[in-house]
Formats: C-alpha cells, structure tokens, sequence
C-alpha cells in the first residue's frame, strides 16, 4: 500500500530503524510529521544532522561532546581528585541527574563480556589507565552496571587500578527509594541485607 | 499452547531491541533451550535479577509454534549464586563453564546427568571460587557425559596396555597411543599417573568438586590432554577462554 508513495514509505523504513519503534509506530510518526508545518520537519531535520556533524567524544573522558575538551573535564568546580567509571553516556547522564557526584567521569563504551568475546581492547580502558597514571586521582568510583558484565569489568579494573595507590569503591548495592521490601527481588534484597548499615 | 515450568540455570542472554532479552537456558528436562523475554531490561517486576547469567530458576515459558524462541513467561530466583562475582577468575571459570556445556552439546542431547553437572560446578564455585582442578573436574566428565572421552589407561589402536612413564597422547587418534602404535602420532606426552588419576576421576559421583588436590603435573598434563579433546570436538572456539587464559592464575597454555 505504501508503495504507491515512495516517500512515505522511505520515511516508515528509516522510522523504524530507531529503538522500540515497529511499523505501526514508525507510520504514526510518518503520519504525524506530514500533518506539521513545513518549518517543523525542517527543524527536525536539522538537529538530526547537526547531531552527527557537531557531536565527538571528549578526548580526556569519552563523554559525548561538542567542544574538546568536554564542559566536564574543563570545569574548575569539579573535584580533580575523584573519577568516577561508567560504561555509556546515558549512565553518567543518570548520575549527574542526581546531582550527588561532583568529581570527573571517564565513559568505558562497554563492559567486560567473556561470553561474548568483549575484551579490554575494546573498551576505553587503556586511556583509563593512562590518565590515572599522569596522577591528582584519589578515589575511583566504579559504577558499572550490576550485571555479569559490570561486575566482570569492575573486579578487572580493580585489579589494575589498586597497584596504582589510588583507593577504588564501588556504587553500594540497596532498596531502590520508595519501594515496598515485599516487592523487590530477592538478590537484591539479599544485597541489601549484606550491605546494611548503622544508623 | 500449554504452559511450561521447569528449574533452570542461565546460561546467556543478550540484549534484543530497546528493552527485551533473549535468554538461553539449560533445563533437565528439555534441554537447552532459548527463550524471548519481553520487556526483561526495563521491567524488575517479571524476572528482576533472575534472567542473570549462571542464576539457578524456575522458568515459566509457552512454547511458540513456529521459530526456536519461546516465549517467557515469569522466572523465579531459586540462587543468584553471588559468589561467582568475588573475583574475575571465578566468574571466567563460570562463563566458561556455561559456554564448553552450551557448544559441547546439541539442544536435545543434553541429559539430567550434564544439568546436575552444571549445577554441583557453579554451586562449588559460588562457594569455594576458581580452582584448576574444578576446572578439569568438569571438562573431563562433559567429554564422557558427551560420548567424546579419549582412550586413557590402555592403547587406542591395539587396546594393549601401557608402559610406566610418559605415553603418547593424541585426541586425534582417540587417546593415549603405546610406543608400538604411536608411530610419531602422539604429539603430547603425558605421564601413565596422569592418565590413571583422570581414568579414577570418572569413577567419582558426577557432582563431587570438593577436596580434590591434583599434582602440579597431573594439572599441566591433564589441561594439555583434555584441551587437545575438546578442541577435536568443539564446532567453534570458546570466547570465554580465552578470557580464562588471560585471567586466571596458572591458566596461561
């Protein structure tokens, strides 16, 4: 049917490219975008492209960036002495939502996975290991993800980083914040119960 | 379709579009099996942590009528086996273990005796952590459980006995080779204790792991021997080990 126009058809198909977006989704959007003012798709068009020419990865920490360095690696206000390790962008975006964490980040691109032949060469670690060894770190927070992978990659940095003298904690493991105990999973739970503390 | 439940133990999931999970199990019962969970990242409610690899569960599925993918319904964590993440050597091992189960077998050969294999292997591993010896322990009896164990106390050409000292060993030619039949074949030489010691494994229940202590030659030969076999027998190389032979002490060939 969407045949007959090609460039509908053209805009479904690349619709549907994105994440969690079908056919039946990527036509509504199709729908929806031709209904919107000239200007409107214009725009939309733009900050795609803007998107891929503007943006690089920062050449200190690997976060997504349209200056190098990134504005978190240039900012003063930060504390030089505390790294914290992450695998994607999106992981120190949720991290810096809460607004809890004032130190450098450094962006892995992935994490350890012997079961699928993820090795360290193919993650940042070398540039890591490199900019830990110019020296100022203090602390280094791992906060990977608290899968096999995360784990796996966090036990390998550990064991790199703690010949250097510089100290290594890892994000504590707990209840998520207006959870009902009866409601979370039992590892976690159990966790929770590991990890207790004085109050 | 009608409802499946069985205990399982994890094997390996990877990421399937935005949020769901394809996840590979072992049962008893029907032996390997993949499965498509829905939505698996994003929600915790339907299976939280127990679509983990190496967790042991009980898994609830309806099976598809077309396609290999059933489609999961719930899991519930009977052992996340934590433990397994104490060191990176230990959670290799794990992985490899799950891997050499996972390509040693087909999906229908895998009996009850290779799921309790499986599970006395990560449940002394979530114990007692990384050792060569359960290493060795579980290739040994997943070459005999698959049908593939080598001749080791007596020649595989002429079946005649073996002298003292070191034999010829080849998996190629389907295990230990006396010096009449070697012929230059046996391209590793493996002490006639070695051979013994692995020949008195397999008489030990298929789930016992503790309290083994090998020599640290009965370790090299035995590592040698048995890769030499599994190699013969595997369809494709293991990505995880070479991750154990970078990570684990004493791994490195």
């Amino acid at each position: 049917m969407l045949d007959s126009i090609p460039s509908f058809a053209r805009l479904v198909a690349e619709l549907a490219k994105f994440p969690g977006v079908g056919n039946k989704t990527a036509t509504r959007l199709a729908f929806f975008l031709l209904r919107q003012p000239k200007g409107q798709a214009e725009a939309l068009a733009g900050a795609i492209l803007d998107l891929q020419r503007n943006t690089r990865f920062c050449s200190v920490c690997f976060h997504i960036t349209e200056q190098d360095p990134c504005a978190l690696c240039c900012d003063p206000g930060r504390d030089a002495t505390l790294l914290c390790v992450v695998e994607e962008p999106q992981a120190l975006l949720a991290i810096e939502r809460s607004r809890s964490f004032k130190g450098l980040y450094h962006v892995l691109h992935g994490a350890l996975s012997p079961l699928d032949g993820i090795g360290p060469e193919d993650l940042k670690i070398a540039p890591l290991i490199s900019r830990l060894e110019q020296g100022g770190f203090q602390e280094i927070l791992i906060a990977t993800n608290f899968t096999v992978e995360g784990d796996a990659t966090a036990l390998y940095l550990a064991k790199l980083i703690q010949p250097l003298g510089i100290r290594v904690t890892r994000l504590a493991y707990g209840i998520p914040m207006g959870s009902e105990l009866e409601y979370v999973d039992e590892a976690t739970v159990n966790r929770a119960v590991e990890g207790r503390r004085d109050i | 379709m009608k409802p499946q439940v069985s205990q399982a133990i994890i094997l390996h999931h990877s990421d399937y579009g935005e949020a769901d999970r394809i996840v590979t199990f072992l049962t008893p019962d029907h032996g390997r099996i993949k499965g498509f969970a829905r939505a698996a990242r994003k929600s915790r409610k339907r299976f939280g942590a127990a679509l983990e690899p190496y967790a042991e569960v009980l898994i609830h599925w309806l099976a598809r009528s077309s396609g290999d993918l059933v489609s999961l319904r719930d899991a519930e964590l009977v052992k996340l086996r934590s433990g397994l993440r104490r060191d990176l050597e230990t959670l290799t091992l794990a992985g490899y273990g799950c891997e050499l189960t996972e390509v040693l077998f087909d999906e229908s050969g895998i009996g009850v005796e290779v799921f309790q294999l499986l599970q006395a292997f990560l449940d002394h591993l979530d114990n007692e952590g990384y050792s060569v010896e359960a290493r060795l322990l579980l290739e040994v009896r997943l070459l005999s459980l698959a049908g593939y164990m080598p001749h080791l106390q007596h020649c595989a050409d002429c079946f005649g006995p073996l002298p003292n000292g070191p034999v010829g060993f080849s998996a190629a030619a389907d295990g230990s080779l006396c010096p009449g039949c070697d012929g230059g074949r046996g391209i590793l030489k493996v002490d006639r204790l070695t051979l013994g010691t692995f020949g008195r494994i397999l008489q030990t229940p298929l789930t016992r792991f503790a309290d083994f202590k090998l020599s640290p030659r009965s370790r090299q030969e035995g590592r040698a021997l048995l890769g030499d076999a599994l190699r013969c027998h595997l369809h494709r190389p293991l990505k995880s080990l070479e991750f154990l032979n970078r990570f684990s002490p004493g791994e490195s060939p």
